[in-house]
């Protein structure tokens, strides 16, 4: 903005009646007094997070934070975008894993790595897959503030009624094959399974449950070429089209999984933690869970949890940071526990969240966290991740070969990887 | 023409309606439905009236406040809209200046350009103003359009020469024939533009949605949006919220719709 | 006297200019520059000179947005003969009840896309849509509209047009009603029929508002965002093949954080806008009636 034009939009804001024209409004400074900004987007943890905020200002007396939601995560990220793209960002947000990346590389964020060491933050109190995740180039860029892990769901009723035995931490892919297929009741619309074409929660866990990788650990190279890979997805295939145990790419499409299962269309059905309020809120739905079923190499589940992060231009980093330290707290965590919407990252915590659904078995979640792999990301992960799930959407309805579209994709992938590397 | 032959005609545009109505009609139904009514096949016609549907969107959104700020916002940007457009819309039909045609088609060619595309420049200007998360946030950039000064020009163009004629003659100034001549002749044509503008600025979704984050700040088709971020699936819920986000709207064209036609005809009369 | 004129003229048009120039004018030419720039998410910028322009030929998802687009515009052109065909059967003499179906037929008009697009996702699909409940009524077996690739977009611009013909059947009635009932009457007493009258008298005199219309249609068409990213599901199949421009200049901009890559590609559209304009502006005197 030239000077010129600024001058005239003050012209014309004063004759509108708008607000003054000087600088734009510093977030309140007033007599050593601090207000820093916190911004988040789920509207069911705003008042966890605002309890939070009460309790770090008790802790400290001459700093407020305002807790700014956003509602819905695909409104929060062009909003938030937006608003860092003109300096002036929280100074304190959620971060997810596809996002840091970008949002690391291109300096939108405070590295915290000295900011730990000088203040001897204990890190080692959140699973090491999740510091990684946010760990870049050797930096760590946000403290881990929730976790989730995939499980498998299932339909007691559902299960009793076909006489098929409930999935347990013993099953392969094989035995799970095998129950859907028995579970498959086109006449009633009941399907065994429900395979949407969901990298999260279904075929990210499967690729290494069979030994490949969607990334190299180097962040160089695409794993979608790789045999082991491949089988992860062919796994999901052939439940689809072989066996015809879910409900079409086009049905789940359509009409959320996530309802199917709620509806008892589905006997089985792989979902996160996450979702975990919904099945036991729901009428009728008699659900339990049970660790994934292990592939031929094992067993894996995705981990992926939300971090705080520090805002790189913001006016108070020290500030920003303190209450960054105050949400991987304890206290922090305990007060996340107890709301019973997410498993806090804090090492210990977990049981208040497990114990919040008796119906349930949710210590499966927890348990598999030895075996977790953080979700795979890059530095640029939406330049990939769209076309990943537009490419394997169409293997999976079956319109495209699965060995040409996942080489179509590994050297779409690596192309955009090259890029990074130069970027 | 005698009624007795309209019958083929009505049966036409029944079945157009039908259509357009048969949308509404499910939402409705869908609004008045619980979530396991809504997802019975074959569907079911009769809801169990489920009022509470209605009572979730009004306590988990601050649907009075979110209405007034819409209301505010849509206010503004058509009075502001109606006098500078029409203002500028007058100068370019009937004033002869230098670079008058250029500076319209240089203006015009914002219609060209997608919204999406303003997004960011116009946030920087609003926060350089501190203005974000406030009432003038939401209706600012609306304040000016491009296509209502065009609608407008050809509402003037259309109006007659000769009292404007008169006015000059005796020597009243543009600013004075546009006041008290022209304005009252665009009447008509002003109202429809109003409606119209109230119609859209109702519907802005992107806008709001960047601009204000805080619930109390947004507007109705924000919040219908964030809405849809918690309700997933849950489509009883979300419909009774459109309902109800889209009723005052359609009170508004049914009340005014007579004027809003007259008001087109105006300008297609030349 | 002239001079005079000319500093009223400009007096009249500063708020307007100032405020389009403020908050339209400049954000484009910023996008125009940013286009030659490699423009990251959080500010930095280095010249890049033509490398978007060049990237953009190459890049097979430019030209397959580019024809949904142009498919898009086309298709969505059929509001405009729907829209004169209802408007000219309201115009009937004698005919009963016009406000009521004025106003069924505005209804789509005054709804939010949100809202839109949530109604239309719930009749389209598969399982529980209305739709194919009413399809099986009639033994046909339908398909999951949205989610389907060989449907979606033709899905989306059903909606499209579903939502626009109200608003310009009130445009050419209002446009109908400044026809003059006489010249009607002197068709009548000729012993023209109703369909004579229509093509003789009606349409010749309503190709202004249909020349209009269609100018705004094809600006709607090639800029339609909402129905889209609200219709489309995460992880749909349909997503590969059907973006739209807009929809990719969104999607690098906001989503891939390559804002100079997306400026290059909403560039490109306003491009195509303008030439499009400019040739149905160049045709008007051909087949437009000024009376």
């Amino acid at each position: 903005m030239t000077r010129k034009v600024w001058a005239l939009l003050c012209a014309g804001a004063i004759v509108i009646g708008a607000a003054s024209c000087s600088a734009a409004d510093e977030p309140g400074s007033d007599g050593g007094k601090v207000t820093i900004s916190y911004g988040i987007w789920d509207k069911n943890q705003k008042p966890a997070m605002e309890k939070i905020a009460q309790e770090f200002t008790k802790a400290h007396p001459d700093i407020q934070v305002k807790v700014e939601l956003t509602p819905g995560s695909k409104e929060y990220w062009p909003k938030l975008q937006t608003a860092a793209a003109g300096g002036s960002a929280p100074d304190v947000f959620w971060m997810n894993g596809p996002r840091v990346g970008l949002w690391a590389s291109q300096g939108a964020l405070a590295p915290l790595s000295e900011r730990i060491a000088a203040d001897r933050f204990d890190t080692s109190k959140f699973p090491k897959s999740l510091n990684d995740l946010y760990t870049l180039n050797g930096k760590q860029y946000g403290i881990p503030k929730d976790y989730d892990t995939i499980g498998l769901w299932y339909n007691k009723d559902l299960f009793d009624r076909a006489g098929v035995k409930h999935p347990d931490a013993s099953w392969t892919w094989d035995d799970m094959r095998a129950a859907a297929k028995k579970l498959t009741d086109p006449a009633k619309g009941v399907w065994g399974i429900g395979a949407p074409a969901w990298p999260q929660e279904l075929y990210y866990n499967t690729i290494y449950q069979a030994g490949g990788y969607v990334i190299s650990p180097d962040g160089r190279k695409s794993g979608y070429d790789d045999p082991a890979t491949i089988a992860g997805l062919r796994l999901w295939v052939d439940i689809l089209t072989a066996d015809k145990s879910s409900p079409t790419i086009k049905q789940t499409q359509d009409t959320d999984p996530i309802q199917l299962f709620q509806n008892g269309k589905l006997a089985m059905f792989w979902d996160g933690s996450y979702d975990a309020i919904a099945y036991n809120g729901t009428e009728g739905l008699n659900a339990g869970v049970a660790p994934l079923p292990a592939g031929p190499k094992g067993k894996a589940t995705i981990i992926h949890g939300l971090a705080n992060v520090v805002y790189a231009k913001s006016k108070h980093p020290d500030q920003a940071w303190e209450f960054v330290k105050f949400l991987g707290s304890e206290a922090a965590n305990r007060i996340q526990a107890e709301s019973g919407a997410v498993i806090p990252a804090y090492t210990g915590l977990e049981e208040t969240w497990v114990r919040s659904m008796p119906k349930l078995d949710l210590k499966v979640f927890v348990d598999q966290v030895p075996d977790a792999v953080p979700y795979p990301r890059s530095l640029n992960t939406a330049a990939w991740s769209a076309k990943e799930s537009e490419l394997l959407s169409q293997a999976f309805s079956g319109a495209k070969d699965l060995d040409a579209t996942a080489r179509e994709l590994a050297a779409f992938m690596n192309d955009a990887l090259a890029k990074e590397a130069q970027g | 023409m005698r009624s007795g032959r309209l019958w083929p005609v009505h049966v036409v545009l029944a079945v157009g309606a039908a259509a357009m109505v048969l949308p509404f009609v499910w939402e409705v139904l869908t609004a008045l439905k619980t979530f396991t009514e809504s997802t019975r096949v074959p569907p079911v016609w009769v809801p169990s009236f489920a009022w509470s549907n209605f009572a979730e969107v009004w306590n988990s959104t601050p649907f009075v406040r979110q209405f007034a700020n819409t209301v505010v916002m849509t206010v503004v940007r058509t009075l502001a809209q109606l006098l500078f457009c029409s203002l500028a819309a007058y100068a370019f039909a009937r004033l002869r200046f230098p670079g008058r045609n250029a500076v319209f088609v240089v203006l015009l060619s914002v219609l060209m350009v997608p919204d999406q595309l303003f997004l960011i420049p116009q946030y920087q200007i609003v926060q350089g103003l501190g203005l974000l998360n406030t009432l003038p946030a939401l209706f600012l950039p609306g304040m000016f359009s491009a296509f209502g000064t065009f609608m407008l020009r050809q509402f003037f163009l259309g109006l007659p020469d000769e009292i404007e004629e008169a006015a000059r003659l005796d020597g009243a100034n543009p600013l004075r024939i546009f006041w008290s001549v022209m304005l009252p002749l665009a009447r008509p044509g002003l109202i429809a533009f109003g409606v119209l503008t109230v119609l859209w600025s109702w519907k802005d979704l992107m806008w709001p949605l960047i601009v204000n984050t805080e619930p109390e700040k947004m507007t109705l088709s924000a919040g219908l949006s964030a809405l849809q971020g918690e309700h997933v699936t849950e489509y009883p819920v979300l419909m009774a919220g459109s309902l109800m986000a889209t009723l005052p709207v359609i009170v508004i064209f049914v009340v005014l719709q007579r004027q809003l036609i007259a008001g087109i005809a105006f300008t297609g009369s030349k | 006297m002239n001079r005079r004129e000319w500093a009223w003229g400009y007096l009249m048009i500063a708020p307007l200019v100032l405020g389009l120039g403020v908050f339209f004018l400049w954000p484009v030419a910023q996008s125009v520059y940013y286009s030659f720039t490699d423009w990251t998410l959080f500010g930095g910028s280095t010249w890049a000179g033509l490398d978007n322009y060049a990237r953009l030929l190459r890049d097979p998802e430019v030209g397959q947005a580019l024809w949904n687009t142009f498919q898009v515009m086309v298709l969505g052109l059929l509001v405009v003969p729907l829209a004169v065909l209802v408007a000219a059967l309201l115009n009937t003499r004698g005919l009963r009840g016009v406000p009521v179906y004025r106003t069924l037929y505005f209804l789509p008009v005054v709804t939010m896309p949100a809202a839109v697009a949530l109604i239309w996702r719930w009749l389209y699909s598969g399982e529980y849509g209305l739709i194919n409940y009413l399809l099986s009524l009639a033994g046909v077996s339908g398909r999951s509209w949205i989610a389907d690739p060989h449907t979606a977009l033709y899905a989306v611009i059903v909606v499209f047009i579903w939502t626009y013909v109200g608003y310009f059947t009130v445009i050419f009635l209002a446009g109908l009603q400044g026809i003059p009932a006489h010249l009607y009457e002197a068709a009548s007493i000729d012993g023209a029929g109703r369909v004579r009258q229509f093509f003789s008298i009606t349409l010749p005199l309503l190709t202004p508002t249909i020349f209009f219309t269609s100018v705004l249609m094809v600006m709607y068409g090639l800029q339609m965002f909402d129905l889209l990213y609200l219709m489309f599901g995460k992880g749909s199949p349909a997503w590969a093949d059907n973006k739209t421009i807009v929809l990719l200049f969104y999607t690098k901009a906001f989503e891939e954080g390559a804002k100079g890559y997306g400026a290059a590609i909403a560039v490109v559209l306003m491009a195509v806008t303008l030439a499009i304009t400019a040739v149905q502006f160049r045709l008007q005197r051909k087949w437009v009636h000024y009376a």
